[in-house]
């Protein structure tokens, strides 16, 4: 999977290609396809035939970034293992092909959090013995020691939190001051009409825009409450001047000015413009309204899957992604920063590295968010999103 | 009889390539004119200066009294049947043959008359007109390509080689019926052919050209009896040239010796001769059937003696090769007989008539 | 005639032989479209697929009008499409065909580079030469020209440039083919009858290119319809085409058997507008299709 017909491309273009749905996992019809060997009960996996020069091998599912060299060539080396990559480009996405067959094939995933969780309840994942973990959690910021429920099924630990941020407004502080943005209302300002970019980024965009409606996504939602999403929505649309899926798109559109605000993004978004020193452009979180937080924290965890012929390696896999090493290159790639959920990692930042991860901001962030769950109604939310974007031309 | 078609000194290059070096030609009123010559030799591109799909570099075209520089080809009251009859594959017979009325904006009822009678004219059945050009045979293809050129009535009717793509048999049929249109319809033809022989049996007047230029223009029996060198009377069937020696020019005529000829009188009558003939090399010619065997003891004008060499049946005549004693190869075509008047291995005495010969220059 | 075999579905030989190729056909075509058709009958709740086996999924789809307002303004997108491309195709193709054809060789490698460049850098390309701040207003401005006058990227119109732009090569190509394939004396017989240049091409050039117009316009009609690039890039992703619509139904909501629903709508409606097309061009009448 790490092979394919982008994959000699300079990193910027695979970004787009990425971006743009133009990769494996993007193209529709093959995803399709994927999809009715799964219904029909094909399982592809085994076919495939990797190299094998090393004692044993497994395969990681993750997130770009999760696949540096600098974080897996020491592990490589020191366990003889050979590593093959089966890298997301949506978490619904890695997700559902997990339970398409893919569980059989990998051995870690790191994906969103919520998605992980879920590996529980679908029974793809091992449940982990928090006592196995404690010296990993032993540096951990205290939010993250378990029992952290977010990541309980049951009761049962499904996966150890890696990296974290915040979904709030994405600004230039050039253009438009922070104090502003203490609420989503400029987002509906006239006067803002074609300066607001919205992320493609399926529910990111929908739950802030929900919170400011007043309504809480994270619970159960009723009719009348859907139907003041769509409004929300609807006004939201009038002043957007483009969706955008690509984040340097969005990124270059702060920097020149064309947009005002990102909304669906975070410190993801910001943190890797602010690494190439552009400190003007910042993610902000509002305040509560109403005493209903507006800012949303999102956070990647790691899990074994159950199906793993190799539950030791993985196991030390996790570990060593979720260390003080691993963890600043993590938290400090090219593409995009964030911090991370080790604590340790914190004494290897230079004053520097602070001000791009906005390290003395993410505590305010984190006291001013809901945290991400799965929203109970997002099909029905996705649904009017499609309906209000339709409707908007 | 006045002109229809006037052509002065006209010249045509592409790029560094001559293909018309100065062609000078007037055609008359209702005539049927074929031009001939080889290959490449500029047939299609004079066509083409006269059809109005190119203009001459130099020189002027006239039709029917008025210069046609600058009038474009859909101006001029000329009509072309292209090599490749060029029918339009997407329209039906009916289409095509209406198709330069249909421009002309004459009225559908009209159309339909008019090509009701180029059908008719042409022989072809009714139940074509609805058919598309490839659901005929290559003849009916050929008469539809003559009726949509004859239907808007053209002053010129140019024909590129129309035939040549025909067989023996077909090709004809469709002479004969070429010949029978340009009674009927009364149209001046200039007919492009590389066929000597149809030329001969169809036009009024040959104009014979080379390499962009023209050799000869005359009446059929001028082309085959009077060419104007050896290139002309070698294009059309076969013929004896023999070398002779011009020794004098006189006002009559002049005075000539050959190794093989015995002469009565060794003199030439200034007609029988082509206009540039000095003294010096020249080329006696005697179209085969024109020859004769002489009798022991009969004379004529002019003999020579030769030996049969070969002997075929060519259907109506016989045709035999013999040889002079100075080594020349001669034909001679008799009408076939029952009782053959020589034999392989013959010693035979040829006699000739001296008003059939024709004398000219020796050419590069 | 005596030992000529009967060849009918019952001759074993012949089934033996045409296994292979009947098993292909239906492992590569149909069997994905009948699976296709099944999913459809299915439900998805929560991201999960759920084997309900009911009408949930097309009540859904007829009954939500945004999904056909999305169709038929992808229906729009590529009619438009194909009807630029073709214009701006034709003179070129034209051109080509005729005043270059010394150049032939030279042109036909270059149409073969037009295909295979990557689409995707173009379109961002023609995304960062429209911005606001992109090139074009740049260039403008530096002549003295107001600021931002070329403001039309993220619209339908923006959308349109890019798909013309990667699609029109295909409308040059078969319509060069078809063009290069039209006998010169044909044009010749069409002025020789009497027709002017415009008439000619009316009358003679235009009815032979149907091949190559209907060539042209069916990929460039499938290719529109299945175009998400250009209307993300470009459009800003503000009026998603049929394409794009899918695929956030796939991905993003992970709603398969809608998905598959919405996929077949699109394949149906599609396959309509070619037959009907076909018919209207007449391409059956002048026998031109083989
Ligand atoms: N468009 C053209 N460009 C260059 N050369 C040409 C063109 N048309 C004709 N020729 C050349 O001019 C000469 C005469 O051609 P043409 O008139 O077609 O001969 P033909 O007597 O066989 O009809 C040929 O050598 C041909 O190659
Ligand atoms: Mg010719």
């Amino acid at each position: 999977m790490t092979k394919s017909w982008y994959s000699d491309l300079p990193q910027y273009y695979q970004r787009q290609i990425k971006a743009a749905g133009l990769d494996e996992a993007g193209l529709t019809r093959r995803r399709l396809l994927k999809g009715m060997a799964a219904t029909a009960g094909v399982a592809m996996a085994g076919l495939s035939s990797r190299p094998s020069q090393a004692a044993s091998q497994m395969t990681y599912m993750c997130w770009e970034g999760y696949n540096d060299p600098r974080i897996i060539d020491p592990f490589r080396k020191a366990n003889d293992v050979e590593i093959a990559f089966d890298l997301i480009v949506d978490s619904p996405g890695g997700f559902a092909k997990l339970q398409a067959g893919a569980s059989r094939e990998v051995d870690l995933v790191s994906s969103d959090m919520p998605w992980i969780t879920r590996l529980g309840p679908a029974g793809l994942a091992q449940e982990l013995n928090p006592a196995d973990y404690a010296d990993v959690y032993a540096t951990f910021y205290d939010q993250f020691k378990p029992p952290f429920e977010p990541l309980l099924n049951e009761g049962k630990t499904i996966g150890v939190a890696t990296r974290w941020g915040w979904v709030g407004p994405c600004v230039n502080t050039d253009l438009t001051k922070p104090e502003i943005w203490k609420s989503y209302d400029p987002v509906f300002d006239d006067a803002n009409k074609g300066k607001i970019c919205v992320m493609d980024w399926g529910d990111w965009p929908i739950l802030p825009m929900a919170l400011h409606a007043g309504i809480d996504p994270y619970q159960e939602l009723d009719q009348n409450a859907l139907e003041e999403t769509r409004k929300v929505l609807r006004a939201m649309f009038k002043n957007t001047r483009t969706l955008v899926a690509d984040l340097t798109q969005a990124q270059k559109g702060l920097l020149d000015g064309s947009l005002l605000g990102c909304i669906g993004a975070g410190s993801y978004l910001t943190s890797a413009v602010r690494k190439q020193g552009h400190k003007n452009i910042i993610a902000v979180v509002p305040e509560p309204k109403n005493g209903l937080k507006q800012g949303i924290i999102w956070v990647e965890a790691t899990a074994i899957l159950k199906d793993t012929d190799q539950p030791e390696l993985a196991q030390k896999l996790l570990k060593h992604v979720v260390s003080k090493e691993s963890g600043h290159v993590l938290s400090l790639l090219d593409s995009t920063c964030n911090v991370v959920t080790n604590k340790a990692v914190e004494a290897l930042y230079t004053p520097e590295e602070r001000d791009i991860l906005q390290a003395d901001y993410m505590w305010t962030a984190w006291d001013n968010s809901q945290m991400h769950r799965i929203a109970p109604n997002i099909d029905d939310m996705l649904a009017i999103w499609q309906e209000e974007l339709a409707a908007a031309q | 009889m006045t002109a229809i078609l006037d052509i002065q000194d006209v010249r045509k290059s592409y790029g560094s390539y001559a293909a018309l070096k100065g062609v000078s030609l007037s055609v008359n009123q209702g005539e049927f004119i074929a031009l001939v010559g080889p290959s490449g030799c500029g047939k299609t591109t004079l066509l083409k200066q006269i059809a109005g799909f190119e203009e001459p570099d130099t020189g002027r075209i006239a039709i029917a009294g008025a210069d046609m520089a600058g009038v474009p080809a859909a101006k001029r009251p000329t009509s072309m049947v292209f090599q490749k009859l060029a029918l339009f594959p997407h329209m039906t017979v009916a289409e095509n043959i209406g198709f330069p009325l249909k421009l002309r904006r004459t009225d559908t009822a009209e159309i339909k008359k008019r090509v009701g009678q180029m059908i008719e004219l042409m022989q072809l059945k009714g139940e074509y007109l609805t058919r598309y050009p490839r659901q005929l045979s290559g003849g009916e293809q050929q008469r539809v390509a003559l009726a949509r050129s004859m239907v808007s009535a053209p002053k010129l009717l140019l024909l590129d080689e129309p035939l040549s793509a025909l067989d023996v048999k077909l090709k004809k049929v469709l002479q004969a019926e070429l010949k029978r249109l340009h009674r009927s319809v009364g149209v001046t033809f200039v007919h492009v052919t590389h066929d000597l022989e149809e030329a001969m049996m169809l036009a009024d007047r040959i104009c014979v050209m080379r390499d962009g230029a023209i050799l000869q223009l005359g009446t059929p029996a001028d082309i085959y009896y009077r060419p104007a060198g050896s290139f002309v009377s070698g294009f059309i069937g076969e013929t004896n040239l023999l070398p002779i020696t011009i020794s004098e020019r006189t006002s009559s005529g002049l005075i000539y010796q050959a190794a093989d000829i015995v002469d009565t009188d060794g003199r030439i009558a200034a007609d029988l001769v082509a206009g540039k003939v000095a003294k010096g090399p020249a080329l006696l010619m005697l179209r085969p059937e024109l020859l004769r065997v002489l009798p022991p003891g009969e004379t004529a004008d002019g003999a020579i003696a030769a030996e049969v060499t070969e002997m075929f049946g060519k259907g109506g005549t016989v045709q035999y090769r013999a040889r002079t004693p100075g080594g020349q190869m001669l034909v001679v075509e008799i009408p076939g007989t029952s009782s053959l008047p020589m034999r392989i291995g013959d010693k035979v005495r040829l006699g000739f008539t001296k008003k059939d010969i024709y004398v000219f220059g020796v050419e590069a | 005639m005596a030992d000529e075999v009967p060849r009918s579905w019952r001759d074993p030989d012949l089934l033996i032989k045409a296994l292979p190729t009947v098993l292909l056909q239906t492992t590569c075509f149909l069997a994905p479209l009948v699976m296709t058709f099944l999913l459809t009958f299915q439900r998805s709740r929560n991201f999960q697929l759920q084997w309900s086996w009911d009408l949930w999924t097309w009540t859904d789809v007829f009954s939500k009008p945004h999904y056909w307002t999305i169709l038929g303004h992808t229906i729009f997108m590529a009619a438009a499409t194909v009807a630029i491309c073709l214009i701006i195709a034709f003179p070129i193709a034209y051109g080509l065909a005729t005043r270059f054809k010394a150049w032939e060789n030279e042109i036909k490698v270059l149409i073969t580079f037009a295909f295979i460049t990557d689409a995707t850098l173009k379109i961002y390309g023609w995304a960062l030469f429209l911005d606001k701040n992109g090139m074009a207003n740049y260039a403008l401005s530096s002549i003295g020209l107001p600021p931002e006058m070329v403001a039309f990227l993220y619209t339908d119109w923006a959308t349109l440039l890019g798909m013309v732009y990667s699609l029109s090569a295909f409308a040059i190509f078969t319509l060069y083919l078809s063009i290069s394939n039209i006998d010169r004396s044909l044009i010749l017989a069409a002025y020789d009858a009497g027709a002017g240049k415009f008439r000619a091409h009316w009358e003679v050039t235009l009815p032979l290119c149907k091949p190559g117009i209907w060539a042209g316009s069916v990929l460039i009609f499938l290719l529109s319809v299945g175009a998400f690039l250009e209307p993300k890039v470009l459009g800003g992703g503000k009026s998603p085409m049929s394409a794009e619509l899918i695929r956030q139904t796939f991905e993003t909501r992970v709603n398969w058997p809608l998905g598959a629903a919405l996929t077949l709508v699109l394949m149906v409606v599609s396959v309509f507008i070619v037959l009907l097309f076909s018919r209207l061009i007449g391409l059956k009448r002048a026998g031109l299709a083989a």
